[in-house]
């Protein structure tokens, strides 16, 4: 089992390729690895409650762990209370942590 | 350690680099002895295709002579060892799926995306 | 860097552009709160970061000159983790592709950045304990 961590900077809103970076995650997913997700920039948009993306709602409904970067979501204005329920608060550590413990950390 | 290349996107600055820049860094960390492998995936896989010279560009009296050579780029890659993927989704997205690919450029299904993740140490997607 | 784990991270954004600047010195200043080394390889446009004549402005629309507007410069941003990297007394390397340098003419770059090409890339990640691309689209 590997673990993995993308960082998801592109959003379904605007970035079709999302569609297809979703659907790997899942399948690294599904194979039994350990996959987070951080949302970072304008990814961090699907995550707020009432935002409708079916795609990224998948994410959430498959059990992946997602977090959304606090600096990102301040600059929204978007509160944790703000966020659709299974999605966490994180912040650039959570990358470091990742990175020094091995996991394989990509850049969407 | 062994890097997986991950070419998303195409063309972006192909006519003044005179190569893909991904490529080009990936040929060059070849020859400083990297272990590497290509997956070229969204419009990436139109160089998996490709078969002529990039267009020379004219601008007023200036004109290109050393336009990029992007089916060299991928066969030099491929002579070099360096194993080099295109995502058979995204080839046939693009109405791409009927064309032969470069020689030595291997086809790979979507669902098998994940098992190249596996067999990479890391994942470098541009 | 012989007791710290070091990460490498390659990086293409120019300064003044896309929110991945911020996002990728953010994530240089937490390996820096982790005491992990950190080592850059700026590729394309990210060689802009540091160059050294890089210039604070006013800005007449916000009411507030030079000194007032206080305007970020990623050279600056450099810099600074430079001396947060020296405080820990933790590495922090910065290497700029050469070609991508001149042929932008970004030549002069401030102290602590030098100059390479991905033969360095390569080593840089080899020698890391982890690196992560962040590309520019």
């Amino acid at each position: 089992m590997s673990h993995y961590l993308f960082i998801q900077s592109q959003d379904p809103f605007t970035e079709t390729r999302t569609h297809h970076q979703f659907d790997l995650i899942g399948q690294l997913y599904d194979a039994g690895h350990k996959v987070a997700v951080l949302l970072v920039q304008n990814g961090v948009t699907p995550a707020r409650r009432g935002a409708k993306s079916d795609l990224f709602d998948d994410l959430l409904r498959w059990g992946v762990t997602v977090r959304a970067d606090q600096f990102a979501l301040a600059q929204r204005e978007i509160d944790h209370a703000d966020l659709k329920d299974q999605v966490g608060v994180a912040d650039m550590d959570l990358v470091i942590d990742a990175m020094l413990a091995g996991h394989k950390v990509i850049w969407h | 350690m062994k890097v997986l290349q991950v070419i998303d996107q195409a063309y972006r600055t192909t006519t003044e680099e005179q190569d893909d820049t991904i490529l080009w860094l990936t040929q060059s960390m070849r020859g400083a002895g990297g272990d590497l492998m290509v997956l070229l995936s969204g419009h990436g896989v139109h160089y998996a295709i490709s078969r002529e010279r990039q267009p020379a560009l004219t601008l007023g009296t200036w004109r290109q002579t050393q336009p990029a050579e992007l089916p060299r780029d991928i066969a030099n890659l491929v002579e070099s060892g360096v194993p080099v993927y295109a995502i058979q989704g995204d080839l046939e997205e693009r109405g791409l799926g009927g064309l032969a690919l470069q020689n030595g450029v291997r086809p790979v299904a979507r669902r098998a995306v994940a098992d190249l993740y596996e067999q990479a140490d890391q994942v470098w997607h541009w | 860097m012989s007791d710290t784990k070091t990460l490498t991270f390659a990086f293409m954004e120019p300064p003044f552009e896309s929110e991945r600047t911020v996002t990728f010195f953010r994530l240089l200043d937490a390996a820096l709160d982790r005491g992990a080394g950190v080592r850059v390889f700026a590729y394309e446009g990210a060689v802009a970061l540091a160059f050294a004549r890089q210039q604070p402005h006013g800005n007449a629309v916000h009411h507030r000159d030079s000194e007032e507007e206080d305007h970020p410069l990623t050279k600056d941003w450099i810099a600074a983790l430079q001396e947060k990297a020296r405080s820990k007394g933790i590495g922090f390397e910065w290497i700029n592709c050469g070609l991508c340098v001149d042929e932008r003419g970004v030549n002069d770059v401030i102290e602590g950045c030098g100059r390479g090409g991905p033969p360095d890339l390569w080593r840089y990640a080899s020698e890391a304990h982890n690196t992560l691309t962040i590309g520019t689209r």
